[in-house]
C-alpha cells in the first residue's frame, strides 16, 4: 500500500478539455472514491493514474515518486475494469495467474511448450489458491469466463487484480454491470476486502449510493474538476457546492429560490425566514426530503399533494407547492393521499443556503426569537 | 393431417432443390469416376477402382499431387501471414490505413486470369522486367555474386512451382488481411488495458495474451477459406503452363489435371474420379481444422 497524489493533472483531446486541474492526496489504506455524472472525466482520471492515458499537464505520484514517464506494467497498480476485462480464452485459474506469471517468469518460461519443461514458479499455484479461496470462487477455478454469471466474473477480476501486492487497488465502476441485489451485497464485500488488506483504494463510480456507503473520502467530480473532497458525512451535511448537494443523496435535495433583502433578512416565496444574510442576494435555500415534515402548527409552505411512493416503511412525497419551479420531496410516516393540501415546515437552522452561482454561503446566522 | 407430415410437406420443395443442385451432381461425380465415360461415346463400362488406380500409380498423377500439396503447403501459411502482419500494420497506423488497404486489396478485385498475363509479360526470360532488372542489379555487383545466366521463371522445373506459389500469395493475401482486420476491430479495447496493468510490457506478449486468442474464429475462417481457394487453383497454370501443366509436370495442380483430363481430353471418367479426390482433400481439410479449432475453444 501506497500513498498516491495528483498534482494540477489537464488532460484535453485536441480542443476539448476532460479534465481541467486535478489536486487530490490520497493516504496510504484510504478508500476514495471519484463520483461524478457520466462524462465528468473520473474513469479518465482513473486512467491516468494507472498509466494508460498520459495526463497534458500534470505529474502522478505514487509512494512520494513521481511516476510521469513510467509506463502502467511497472506502476505496481492493480484495475478492476467496468467489463472485467477478463481474457475469454483462459480458465479462471489462468486468468488470476497471469500478473503473476508476467512479473514472477522469464520470457523462456512463459512460452506454451518450453514453459512446461522448464517448470514454472511453484508460488504462482499457491497465491492463485489464495486469493480463490479469498473470493470464494475456488470451485470455478477450471472454468472459462463465458461459463460464468456476471457476478462470478466480477470476482474472477476482483482475483485477478489482488492476488499479488500492489501499490493500489483502482476499480472502474466494477458493480454497474451487476443487478440490484448483488450490487448491495458485492458493496459490503469490496468494503470488508478493503478493511482486510488495509491497501489503498480508488473506485470511480457514477452511484452515489456506492461512494457513501463504501469510502472513507469522497471526491465528488464534475465538468473535469473535483467540486469537494471530504467524508460522506460531510459530503451530506456540509456540501460546499450546490451541485455537489443536488448530486449526493436520494431522493434528491429540495431547493428553494429566496431573497435576501437590504438588511439581509432571507425570505422565500411566501414566507420569511429567521435568516440573516450579509446583504441584498438572490440566493438559494436547499433541504434535505428529511428535513421536511407536514405540519399544521405555522407552516412555512402550503400545497398539493401530486406524487406518493410507498417505501414499506415510510412514503415518500411530492409536492406541488404554487411559485416554486419544481416539486418538494419529503419522507413521512403518515400516508397522504393525492390531491390533498398540505402544510409544510422545516428547521431553518437546517437549511443549507447556497448563492446564485451555486457557492455556499457560510455566514448565514440564524436569529433566535424571530417571528418563525 | 399430423404436424409431422406437414413439416415434411412443408420442407419437400427445399429437399428436391437440395438434392437437385448440391447432391446429385456429387452423385453423379461419384459415380462417373468408377466408369470409362467419354462425351459423345456410344458405350459406358463400369471399370470399378481402376481410375483411381491409375491416378495413384501413374507419375504423371503423383506429380499432381505432389505440386498440389506443395501449393497448398506454401500459400495458405504464406498468404495468412502476410494477410495479419498486414492487418496488424494498417491497424497500429493513424493515418494513410486506406491507402494502404486498398493497394494490398487490388491483386483481390483485380481478376487472376488477367493479372497471370501481366505476371507472364513480366517474367519472360530475356525482355520481361524481372530479369531487366535483375540484370542491372547484377551489372554493378561485382562479378561471380550474379549466375552467369538468368533463371527461365516459367520454364525451369526449379523455379516454376515457386513463381506459381509467389503469385498465388500475392494474389490472395490481401482477402486475408481484410479479413483480419474485421477481426481485430472485434477485439475488446480494454483488455489490452488489463494487459498492461497484468505486467505485459511487450507488443509480442500483448498479442499472445489478447490479440491472437481473440482473432481464432478468424483465423479459422480464413485457413479454411484459404485452403479451399489453393485447392481451386486454375488460372495461373491455364495461363503459364497450358498445355501439359509447366516444366516436367511441376505444376500439374489438381483443378488444371480435371480440366485437361475430363474436358480437354474428354476422358470423364479419370476427370470425375481427381474431382471426388479434390472434393475428399478439402473435406478433410476443413473438418480436421473444425475439430483443432473445437477442442481449443473449450
Amino acid at each position: 500500500m501506497a500513498t498516491v497524489s495528483l498534482k494540477g493533472i489537464q488532460k484535453s483531446y485536441k480542443d476539448t478539455e476532460i479534465l481541467r486541474g486535478i489536486d487530490l492526496d490520497i493516504g496510504a489504506g484510504e478508500f476514495v472514491s471519484l463520483v461524478g455524472p457520466s462524462g465528468c472525466g473520473k474513469s479518465t482520471l482513473l486512467r491516468i493514474i494507472a498509466g494508460l492515458e498520459a495526463p497534458t499537464v500534470g505529474d502522478v505520484r505514487i509512494g512520494g515518486a513521481s511516476v510521469s514517464g513510467t509506463r502502467a506494467a511497472d506502476r505496481n497498480l492493480s484495475m478492476v475494469f467496468q467489463s472485467y476485462a477478463l481474457y475469454p480464452h483462459l480458465t479462471v485459474a489462468e486468468n488470476i495467474a497471469v500478473p503473476l506469471r508476467m512479473r514472477r517468469l522469464n520470457r523462456w518460461q512463459r512460452l506454451p511448450l518450453i514453459g512446461g519443461l522448464l517448470g514454472g514458479d511453484a508460488s504462482i499455484a499457491a497465491d492463485v489458491r489464495r486469493a480463490a479461496e479469498m473470493l470464494e470462487i475456488t470451485p470455478l477455478l477450471d472454468r472459462r469466463p463465458g461459463q460464468l454469471s456476471g457476478g462470478q466474473r466480477q470476482r474472477v477480476a476482483l482475483g485477478r487484480a489482488l492476488v499479488r501486492d500492489p501499490a493500489a487497488f483502482l476499480l472502474d465502476e466494477p458493480l454497474s454491470n451487476l443487478d440490484a441485489k448483488l450490487r448491495a451485497h458485492t458493496r459490503t464485500e469490496i468494503t470488508e476486502l478493503h478493511r482486510k488488506l488495509g491497501a489503498t483504494f480508488i473506485y470511480v463510480t457514477h452511484d452515489q449510493v456506492e461512494a457513501m456507503t463504501m469510502s472513507d473520502r469522497i471526491a465528488v467530480m464534475m465538468g473535469g474538476r473535483i467540486l469537494q473532497c471530504d467524508t460522506p458525512a460531510r459530503i451530506y451535511a456540509d456540501p460546499c457546492d450546490l451541485r455537489v448537494a443536488e448530486f449526493i443523496g436520494s431522493p434528491r435535495i429540495n431547493v428553494i429560490p429566496a431573497e435576501a433583502d437590504g438588511a439581509g433578512r432571507i425570505a422565500i416565496p411566501g414566507c420569511a425566514l429567521p435568516l440573516r444574510h450579509r446583504g441584498r442576494a438572490a440566493l438559494r435555500l436547499a433541504l434535505r426530503p428529511e428535513t421536511l415534515f407536514l405540519t399544521d402548527r405555522a407552516p412555512k409552505l402550503r400545497g398539493e399533494v401530486a406524487h406518493v411512493e410507498n417505501m414499506g416503511h415510510e412514503f415518500v412525497v411530492q409536492v406541488a407547492v404554487a411559485g416554486l419551479p419544481s416539486r418538494l420531496v419529503l419522507r413521512t410516516a403518515m400516508p397522504a393521499t393525492i390531491g390533498q393540501t398540505v402544510s409544510i415546515g422545516f428547521d431553518p437552522a437546517l437549511a443549507l443556503v447556497f448563492d446564485a452561482e451555486g457557492r455556499r454561503c457560510r455566514d448565514v446566522t440564524v436569529c433566535e426569537g424571530a417571528a418563525a | 393431417m399430423t404436424q409431422g407430415r406437414t413439416a415434411l410437406l412443408l420442407g419437400a420443395p427445399a429437399l428436391v432443390l437440395m438434392m437437385a443442385i448440391l447432391i446429385l451432381p456429387i452423385l453423379a461425380a461419384v459415380i462417373l469416376s468408377f466408369t470409362d465415360y467419354s462425351l459423345g461415346a456410344s458405350g459406358i463400362r463400369w471399370v470399378g477402382f481402376d481410375n483411381y488406380g491409375r491416378i495413384f500409380g501413374s507419375s504423371t498423377y503423383e506429380k499432381m499431387l505432389v505440386a498440389t500439396a506443395t501449393y497448398v503447403a506454401v500459400v495458405v501459411p504464406a498468404s495468412i501471414g502476410l494477410g495479419l502482419g498486414a492487418a496488424l500494420l494498417i491497424q497500429s497506423l493513424s493515418r494513410g490505413a486506406a491507402f494502404y488497404k486498398s493497394v494490398y486489396f487490388l491483386p483481390v478485385m483485380a481478376t487472376l486470369l488477367a493479372m497471370t498475363i501481366v505476371w507472364q509479360m513480366m517474367l519472360h526470360p530475356t525482355i520481361g522486367v524481372v530479369n531487366r532488372g535483375l540484370l542491372a542489379v547484377c551489372g554493378v555487383l561485382p562479378e561471380g555474386v550474379c549466375p552467369a545466366e538468368m533463371p527461365l521463371w516459367l520454364g525451369d522445373r526449379d523455379y516454376a512451382i515457386w513463381v506459381t506459389c509467389f503469385i498465388g500469395v500475392w494474389q490472395s493475401f490481401g482477402f486475408n488481411m481484410v479479413l483480419y482486420l474485421a477481426g481485430l476491430s472485434g477485439v475488446p479495447r480494454e483488455l489490452y488495458g488489463a494487459a498492461e496493468m497484468d505486467g505485459a510490457r511487450s507488443a509480442w506478449e500483448r498479442f499472445r495474451l489478447v490479440t491472437w486468442p481473440a482473432l481464432r474464429p478468424t483465423t479459422m475462417f480464413v485457413l479454411i477459406t484459404t485452403s479451399i481457394r489453393a485447392f481451386q487453383t486454375f488460372d495461373t497454370v491455364e495461363v503459364l503452363f497450358s498445355p501439359g501443366g509447366g516444366p516436367a509436370k511441376s505444376v500439374y495442380l489438381m483443378m488444371f489435371a480435371i480440366y485437361e483430363k475430363g474436358i480437354v481430353q474428354n476422358l470423364v471418367g479419370i476427370g470425375a474420379a481427381i474431382t471426388v479426390l479434390f472434393l475428399i482433400s478439402v473435406m478433410a481439410l476443413t473438418v480436421l481444422q473444425r475439430r483443432i479449432a473445437e477442442r481449443k475453444a473449450l
